[in-house]
């Protein structure tokens, strides 16, 4: 094997690039069946055919070997001679796949054993083959030159074909130092270049004629052989060569011969192993041990390319054993045609050795699948050792790009010399002017050899439709790949991390996701099933989409395995909204899969991708439906070499956070920690807008001793502080010298909550990490800077609470927070269990929130007073200037809309501020008894939805309903109707009429449910105002057992729809079913009418819906229901 | 840095390595000069919490991270005493430097291979493992280090 580095490296990385693009090629020509594309067909021929001419130069028999099969069949496909069968394409993919991985194990490619692949490929071109030409096939020739000279074991299938077609065959042969490499030729180049005007057939280095040192014959000569065929006429050759005719031979049949040797055994390049296979059978069997263990020996010493004798006569050696071992294993043999045997066949080595005639007969029989299987079973044990060693790898770049590149350097360069200049002559403006320089051609070097580092996506997209491709045929589905984006750009370290999690995520689409085709019809679906995997950027990263359109998660199922595998408890469970069941596929010990198959339950949950995505910052999103499919997103940063990041301090050392990871940053003041801060169980969980967040103290996590300077004398003392929301401790366990100074300190502090100062602010970097968020308590927030991750030491690989260091600007260096393993080491029991508290009293205030009755309120101003009203009786608001308000009679009016518009203020009738004097008049139109009035406040008027918390005791008084606290001010609820009655009480004459008619005629009863308080005496006081009487009940409970106790009484039911106990709606329900009570009428109150409300009221058999404060429309309504 | 010592003597140069001597506690030590990258008295480390208590920080050599070992603490000793004599030996090892905190350094001197023995169970404290032999001088002995087994963790 030629040990040229250079070229050797140069071959493999062409041939990978050749390899890379076939998978996907041979699967279009895969789905084009019979119709093939010629050129994408031409394309996989060529890459074959190329990796077979520079393996024949490099003796590499097994790769050449393997190539050479490969071609044969795509020929055959190109000339339309072979139909690509899904299982022809299946062998072509495994023998590509082998070509690969042979590829990739350069050194150790010639020991392995491809007979399998060869064998499977051979019948697949025999297959199509006439009778008489199947023999070609198998069939390998000599070739004797006129010199006595031997070119050995060329197919004769190659030589018919080159024949049948008309072509010359000539060996040529180029001398290796004075033909190539003084002519500063490159053997591959000549290859590509002879590839033009013809085909290559076979090339290879004779070393044979070459001698060697000993035999004192050493020829200057080292010859490269080239068997290649071409129409151009032999006149022509030594143009077309670039030779002396001497080394042009044209190949006549004369000097064709059958060689001994036959496909299984030879062209299949002899391979150490099988020759100590042939040995020990030898020692075991034969008596002729001698001899052929020479031989043997002889053969190992000598190159691969010298196979001339030595195979024929081992072939003879071993068919002798074979006949002494014929009998023996004539058992077998009468099983010649179960497919069963044949598999023998290829797994024990003895038989292997068979002469060639025995196998081919019994590989005849061995259909196309067969022979797949046999190569599976041989990938599977092959398959570890194939990653073993890999040559180092190598980039391309555009050239432009490094033109970029040698740009910035010389730019740099130039503003270095500026700035030398600059400091020599300490010119202060021309350092200050090239450093600003450096500074821009940083960032841009910065980019641009990022930018070298980054790879198409493409690069793992593509090894998705095999992925698909195979596990689909496997588990019997019907699935398309969609692959869009693929020329999204990601850092290389990334593209090669990502691999691994998104085969995973793709392997369970395909597995768990899509479902068999029945059962897709079934379900109303299209048999196929879809697998869409997208990549596109968003927001400074890269996104990747994998939908399927199977039948998508089942939160319900989830949750039962969680609790099952003891992940979760049932209480729990039933806390999760839906969202959050499907995440717990995330948890580590989680597995779906109902049996353990290989293709994806593999006992490697999801939590292994998550940790993997986490480690390249990224993070994942699971979105499903049942039935109608699952989407995955995941979010990758560019790169990982240079991150944004927030650094922190705590102690003397600086951290840094990386900024994927932080979601904001807190700064709690003194005087708020007490309120803000509270203690679950042993964890600390701060208050973030109504949510509980559990904290983690970054010092205490890392153990590192707190410290602080204190104010009066600057000297560093170890803090005392026990817990965050202890501002102080009581305890002094330090020894010697300090413990005088604290016992000091602590006598300061006696008494309570004296150290509210600004410095003893709480600092919080609120980060998540997966399905963590927390908040982290550091000593101080710095800046946010770009930071160059580094890798720690092996000594500090334990230590899980960093990511790696960075260099700072003082050339100091931090560490990098890893965020998720911080948690981790922090015991997420105590963890876990704050964040269910903390989920626990959240859901407990919403559900709080929710019993409570919600009003849209107005809000406005009286002078420095807040006031509200309800939004339901506001008409409009308006502004008008001061001067276009008239006094008339002691009234304010304005003109409006061809009418006078009354206005009042809320001094009139209330105990409240007068308006202050401004030129422009705020004016809230209210609609009272059909009129309409204006009501002067001061701005600024809003709008709010909130829960009614009414006090109605303490502000209570003429004209205000009570008061509650919105938004942290005290607001009087201004009562529109006791306003208006103050000030025009002749509106209110109609209800005193009706008032003392009913009276007279025997006064109606309504039964009154509300659970607030305050509505209870405001409705209530709107209905007596009219003369009803009015029984109360406090939920629907109590109305219901009033009710049945005295329905003789009751006219109409009036109720709230939310209540404790048992609601409107309940209430109503009952009402309707008994046959006694059901043909009362029941009107709902309520604060706030949704669509959904009214729907499930009318199906429980309300009667009617009043908004609770819109005393007019109420009051009709009832008069209405009374018949009045 | 102590400057190198002559050798006269007869023996071909490959037979002799040239150890970089040190203390550690009152052990004198020596390692070939050959796997030393450099000696510093930079002591502007980073702590590093929860790290091994031998390890003493990492520190920022010419944009590269360096984990400095306590060398005292590392072979179970006790810890090297903080003065000014302190000294940084950064070493390669497997892709990686590696400094190592030593009381103070000492001569170079150079070892003849066939002078130096099998190193005893234990010297001046040191467990022998750590040592792929003793040489003796006229003054002194010198453990010389196996620096693999010394950074093993």
């Amino acid at each position: 094997m030629i040990e040229d580095d250079e070229i050797l490296q140069m071959y493999i990385e062409e041939s990978l690039e050749h390899l890379s693009d076939i998978e996907s090629d041979l699967l279009t020509i895969e789905g084009d069946g019979e119709n093939i594309d010629i050129d994408i067909v031409n394309n996989v021929f060529r890459a074959a055919h190329s990796i077979k001419g520079g393996a024949g130069f490099m003796g590499l028999t097994t790769i050449k070997g393997l190539a050479h099969s490969l071609e044969n069949v795509l020929d055959l496909i190109r000339n339309k001679e072979l139909v690509p069968t899904p299982n022809r394409i299946s062998v072509l993919l495994k023998g590509f796949d082998k070509l690969e991985n042979l590829m990739n194990d350069i050194q150790t490619s010639n020991e392995e054993d491809v007979s399998e692949y060869i064998l499977a490929l051979a019948n697949i071109t025999k297959s199509s083959l006439s009778e008489e030409k199947q023999d070609t096939v198998t069939t390998i020739l000599d070739l004797t030159l006129a010199d006595g000279r031997v070119f050995p074991a060329v197919s004769q299938y190659s030589i018919e074909q080159a024949k049948d077609d008309g072509r010359y065959i000539y060996l040529v042969e180029y001398d290796l130092i004075k033909d190539i490499q003084r002519k500063s030729r490159n053997p591959i180049e000549l290859l590509e270049s002879l590839e033009k005007t013809g085909t290559i057939i076979d090339s290879r280095i004779d070393f044979n004629s070459v001698g060697t040192l000993n035999d004192g014959l050493m020829s200057t000569r080292i010859p490269f052989q080239i068997l290649f065929s071409s129409i151009l006429e032999p006149d022509m050759a030594t143009t077309l060569f670039d030779l002396e005719e001497d080394y042009i031979h044209v190949v006549t049949d004369e000097m064709l011969s059958i060689s001994n040797t036959t496909i299984n055994i030879d062209t299949v390049p002899a391979m150490p192993s099988r020759d100590v296979e042939v040995e020990s059978i030898v020692k075991t069997q034969v008596v002729e041990k001698t001899s052929t263990k020479q031989q043997v020996n002889e053969f190992d010493v000598k190159n691969a390319a010298i196979q001339t004798k030595v195979p024929s006569k081992k072939a003879d050696a071993s068919s002798n054993v074979i006949a002494s071992s014929e009998n023996e294993a004539a058992a077998p043999s009468q099983h010649k045609t179960t497919p069963k045997v044949d598999f023998d066949v290829q797994q024990t080595p003895t038989i292997k050795a068979k002469p060639a005639v025995t196998i081919h007969k019994k590989q005849e029989i061995a259909s196309d699948n067969d022979i797949n299987d046999n190569i599976n079973a041989n990938e599977s044990d092959s398959g570890n050792a194939m990653n073993m060693s890999k040559p180092m790898g190598s980039l391309r770049v555009n050239v432009n790009l490094l033109d970029t590149l040698m740009n910035l350097a010389g730019e740099l360069v130039l503003s270095r010399n500026q700035l030398i200049q600059g400091i020599n002559s300490s010119n202060a403006k021309a350092t200050e002017l090239s450093s600003q320089r450096i500074d821009m051609i940083t960032s841009e070097l910065q980019e641009a050899i990022m930018r070298t580092r980054m790879q198409p996506i493409a690069n793992v997209f593509n090894k998705f439709t095999r992925v698909v491709r195979d596990l689909s045929q496997e588990l019997g589905k019907s699935i398309d790949l969609i692959i869009e984006g693929k020329e999204v750009e990601l850092d290389k370290t990334i593209i090669e991390a990502i691999n691994d999690p998104l085969t995973h995520l793709i392997r369970n689409s395909v597995d768990h996701g899509i479902e068999l085709p029945n059962i897709r019809e079934a379900a109303g679906k299209k048999a196929t099933g879809k697998i869409v995997l997208k990549a596109f950027h968003d927001a400074g990263q890269v996104n990747i989409m994998i939908s399927d359109d199977g039948k998508g998660l089942d939160p319900d199922k989830i949750a039962a395995v969680a609790v099952k595998k003891g992940l979760m408890s049932e209480q729990q469970v039933s806390e999760l909204s839906a969202k959050e069941r499907i995440d717990l596929i995330l948890l580590p010990g989680f597995s779906t899969a109902e049996k353990v198959t290989d293709v994806s339950g593999r006992g490697v949950g999801m939590d292994v991708v998550v940790t993997n995505l986490a480690k390249l910052g990224g993070i994942i999103e699971i979105e499903s439906k049942t039935g109608r499919g699952t989407d995955i997103q995941i979010k990758l940063p560019l790169t990982l070499a240079i991150i944004p990041s927030q650094i922190i301090s705590v102690g003397n050392e600086k951290y840094a956070i990386p900024q994927v990871n932080l979601d904001e940053l807190l700064r709690i003041p003194a005087s708020q920690v007490k309120e803000r801060i509270e203690k679950v169980g042993d964890a600390d969980v701060v208050r973030l807008r109504g949510n509980l967040l559990p904290l983690l103290n970054l010092a205490q996590v890392l153990g590192i001793k707190k410290t602080f300077v204190h104010p009066d004398d600057g000297i560093e003392y170890p803090d005392q502080r026990q817990s965050i929301a202890d501002r102080r401790s009581n305890k002094t366990d330090q020894n010697g010298k300090r413990e005088s100074v604290n016992t000091t300190v602590a006598y300061e502090r006696t008494g309570t909550d004296r150290r509210y100062r600004a410095a003893s602010a709480i600092n919080i970097a609120v980060v998540s990490a997966g399905t963590h968020k927390y908040g982290l308590v550091v000593d101080e927030l710095k800046d946010s800077e770009e930071i160059v991750v580094k890798p720690l030491g092996r000594h500090l690989k334990k230590c899980s609470g960093y990511a790696g260091a960075t260099i700072m600007g003082d050339g100091k260096v931090a560490l990098i927070l890893d965020v998720s393993n911080l948690a981790q080491m922090a015991e997420l029991t105590t963890m876990a269990e704050a964040e269910r508290t903390a989920k626990a009293a959240r859901a407990a205030e919403e559900a709080r929130e929710k019993a409570r009755d919600k009003a849209s309120l107005l809000l406005f101003k009286n002078g420095p007073e807040h006031c509200a009203a309800p939004l339901n009786l506001v008409e409009r608001i308006e502004r008008i200037p001061v001067s276009s308000i008239e006094n008339v009679s002691g009234k304010k009016v304005v003109q409006y809309r061809g009418g006078a518009l009354p206005l009042y203020e809320l001094s009139q009738v209330a105990n409240v501020s007068k308006l202050p004097q401004t030129e422009q008049q705020e004016i809230i139109v209210f609609t009272v008894k059909g009129r309409e009035l204006g009501l002067m406040v001061t701005p600024p008027v809003d709008a709010v939805e909130i829960s009614l918390d009414i006090d109605d005791s303490t502000l209570k008084q003429t004209g205000i309903n009570g008061s509650m606290i919105i938004d942290g001010h005290t607001t009087l609820l201004v009562d529109i109707f006791d306003v208006v009655k103050n000030l025009n009480p002749s509106w209110f004459e109609d209800e005193k009429l009706a008032a003392a008619e009913m009276e007279e005629a025997g006064q109606k009863v309504i039964l009154f449910a509300e659970d607030s308080a305050f509505f209870r005496n405001q409705v209530k006081g709107f209905m007596t105002d009219e003369g009803y009487s009015v029984i109360t009940a406090e939920d629907g409970e109590i109305a219901w057992n009033l009710l049945k106790e005295r329905h003789n009484e009751v006219d109409l039911v009036v109720t709230d729809l939310e209540m404790p106990n048992m609601d409107g709606f309940e209430l109503t329900s009952r009402i309707k079913k008994d046959p006694v009570l059901s043909h009362f009428k029941v009107i709902a109150l309520t604060s706030l009418a949704s669509d959904a409300h009214v729907k499930r009221g009318k199906e429980v058999g309300i009667d009617e819906y009043e908004i609770k404060l819109d005393r007019e429309n109420l009051m009709k309504l009832i008069r209405r229901y009374m018949n009045l | 840095m102590a400057s190198k010592t002559v050798t006269n003597t007869g023996t071909t140069v490959e037979n002799n390595t040239e150890l970089a001597t040190f203390y550690v506690g009152k052990a004198l030590c020596g390692i070939d000069i050959l796997s030393i990258q450099e000696i510093n008295k930079h002591f502007e480390v980073t702590t590093v919490p929860q790290s091994p208590d031998y390890v003493v920080g990492v520190l920022n050599l010419r944009g590269r991270i360096v984990t400095i070992l306590d060398l005292g603490k590392k072979l179970g000793l006790s810890e090297i005493e903080k003065d000014k004599r302190n000294r940084n030996i950064i070493v390669r090892s497997q892709d990686e430097h590696i400094g190592l905190m030593v009381d103070a350094i000492s001569d170079v001197v150079t070892a003849e291979k066939d002078k130096i023995e099998p190193a005893p169970s234990n010297i001046s404290g040191l467990k022998g493992r750590f040592f792929k032999g003793v040489m003796k001088t006229k003054t002194s002995l010198i453990g010389i280090l196996d620096i693999e087994e010394v950074l093993k963790d």
